[in-house]
């Protein structure tokens, strides 16, 4: 720092106080102290010791932990309940995220272009968002009980015969899709009326006047102006839907047959229910291993396909 | 020409209300269907009636508090939910203005370090910090719960973002009229950011209180654990009737529900200043 009034030359004398408070580096680290502690005791090391046990034998009773190299993983490789609970969590990714972002995307260009009441339809449509999981669960496994449920009671006064929801093997998954797709299209909505919210107006008078039809308007301003958001949305809840974890634990324990067995209950069962930790760590690496590579890969295409103004 | 083009706008505005209800009731179906059972007579619900009721009962009600230890619950959702919050708004700001307000060496790793934590699932520290609390003697205890999520970097970011708008000017002025540290972060960045802090005040608080998984690990004790835990719990155990479930169902979201609709405005909008530039 140059105690000099800029292209004049002339030396200033600052106080001590004022060097010191611009000076002494150790001031933002006090500061910082509290969240690095706690990141430093329950994130870092945490995260270290993972990866440790994740290469020895234990069920975190016994005083002695062996080193067995990579058992944990091959043993993994040749459990057919690993395989499932992967397959599952990739479809419930697939199934949940789409959805999510479409209904939210075409409800916020509904409610965005409204005269009146934006306020109660986002008021609305958020509500799922705030509801408690734990306690939502409950409400929606007795809403897919196949005889008195509302869901099929719903679906009865259209005629239809629903199916044994929770209790059959190839509708239990997309019955907790459904209850994913409630609770998070809501935020999509929020996200994207945002956006739509800061992109600049003159935009669509400038193409109407070209003669650009309202579909046109949508597909080439409106979209890729909304890509910066599409994109965070996108990573968000692919990270957020391979950790649903409540709904499976309260509505199906992973049932029928592990047909609702997604990686992160197949971690909790490993470690909590057989007390397996080395294999359940090494499957939440496998997770950590396949998030990450999908953000990367998310982060490689963004900066072909997302446009900033 | 230019009314038909009024009588086009109304009708699209219209058909746009219609679309729109429609998908409103949709979406609100499991709150009425939990509202209307709550009410039923036991006998009603098996006779498969959406939301139709004959009755208006406060059996299942009167049973919650005669039969279920809800205040209890309760109690220990509000502690763990306002400690949590109180204690992540600390942590968090504290942490925020040193990323804001001063520059220094491995500024930018670290806030960069902050994001990834938020990348990071929990299940792949969950079983160490499982551990680490055990070691501490803080298994089945309120400080387990706690103090392993205090240092939150979503709490983090959005402070930081709020904190950045804050003229540079005016935390350097403070300075040189001789304001502490802790000064300049009390007077002028947590006045400026007011509005900021009270919308994430809500977020964490309804994170914290919805929070699941972790306290369901921690809290093995019935008297200890939090509303949504020990209600999965006790309908296990209890196999407890759809009438008083669907009761505590609706007590349990009651708060949650007058928070949102009392902070609305804040809620949503704090979810937007996450730093979209659109």
């Amino acid at each position: 720092m140059q105690n000099s009034i800029p292209f004049t030359g002339k030396k200033v004398r600052t106080s001590r106080r004022f060097r010191s408070g611009l000076r002494k580096s150790w001031i933002p680290f006090a500061f910082l102290l509290p969240a690095l502690g706690l990141y430093a005791v329950f994130f870092v090391y945490p995260f270290i010791f993972a990866l440790g046990l994740s290469f020895q034998s234990w069920n975190m009773i016994s005083p002695d932990k062996t080193f067995v190299g990579l058992a944990n993983y091959r043993h993994l490789l040749h459990d057919e309940v690993f395989w499932i609970s992967l397959k599952n969590s990739g479809l419930y990714v697939l199934l949940t995220v789409p959805l999510a972002m479409a209904i939210g995307l075409v409800l916020a260009l509904l409610v965005e272009s409204l005269w009146r009441g934006k306020r109660l339809y986002r008021l609305i449509f958020f509500l799922p968002v705030v509801s408690s999981i734990g306690v939502i669960s409950i409400v929606w496994s007795l809403m897919y009980n196949p005889q008195v449920g509302a869901i099929n009671v719903l679906l009865r006064m259209f005629g239809i015969e629903g199916p044994n929801w929770l209790n059959d093997p190839s509708m239990a998954l997309w019955a907790l899709a459904i209850v994913g797709i409630w609770k998070g299209f809501g935020y999509n909505m929020v996200l994207y009326i945002s956006g739509l919210k800061s992109i600049d107006r003159g935009l669509y008078e400038a193409a109407s006047i070209d003669g650009a039809g309202r579909w046109r308007q949508f597909r080439n301003v409106t979209l890729p102006l909304l890509s910066p958001v599409t994109f965070f949305i996108l990573v968000m809840s692919i990270i957020s839907s391979f950790q649903a974890f409540a709904t499976i634990q309260i509505m199906t324990k992973g049932g029928p047959n592990n047909a609702t067995n997604v990686l992160v209950y197949q971690i909790y069962q490993e470690a909590f229910q057989f007390f397996n930790i080395g294999v359940a760590t090494a499957s939440s690496v496998i997770l950590l291993l396949i998030v990450g590579l999908l953000t990367v890969i998310q982060l490689r295409m963004s900066n072909k396909m997302v446009h900033y103004q | 020409m230019f009314r038909l083009y009024r009588k086009l706008r109304l009708v699209e505005e219209g058909s746009k209300h219609i679309l729109l209800i429609a998908f409103a009731l949709l979406s609100l179906i499991p709150i009425f269907w939990m509202l209307a059972t709550s009410f039923k007579d036991p006998q009603e619900v098996f006779a498969g009636h959406l939301f139709w009721s004959n009755a208006f009962n406060l059996d299942g009600y009167l049973q919650v508090f005669r039969e279920i230890p809800f205040s209890v619950w309760a109690w220990n959702s509000t502690v763990v939910g306002v400690l949590q919050t109180l204690g992540q708004l600390i942590v968090g700001v504290a942490a925020a203005f040193a990323f804001a307000h001063y520059r220094f060496p491995g500024r930018d790793a670290l806030f960069f370090f902050v994001l990834i934590t938020m990348m990071i699932p929990p299940q792949v520290t969950m079983v160490p910090t499982y551990m680490i609390v055990g070691e501490l003697g803080w298994l089945n205890s309120f400080t387990g719960v706690i103090v392993p999520h205090l240092a939150s970097g979503y709490a983090i970011f959005l402070l930081r973002q709020s904190f950045m708008t804050v003229p540079r000017e005016l935390g350097d002025a403070a300075v040189i009229d001789g304001c502490s540290p802790f000064g300049t972060m009390w007077h002028v960045y947590l006045r400026l950011s007011m509005s900021a802090i009270s919308a994430l005040t809500v977020i964490l608080f309804v994170g914290n209180w919805n929070d699941f998984h972790w306290p369901l690990l921690v809290l093995s004790d019935k008297s200890m654990q939090t509303l949504p835990v020990a209600f999965v719990q006790f309908r296990e155990e209890e196999s407890l009737e759809w009438v008083p479930t669907m009761a505590v169902a609706t007590l349990s979201m009651l708060p949650i529900l007058l928070l949102y609709l009392a902070a609305q405005k804040n809620f949503i909008e704090g979810f937007k200043n996450s730093g979209l530039k659109g």
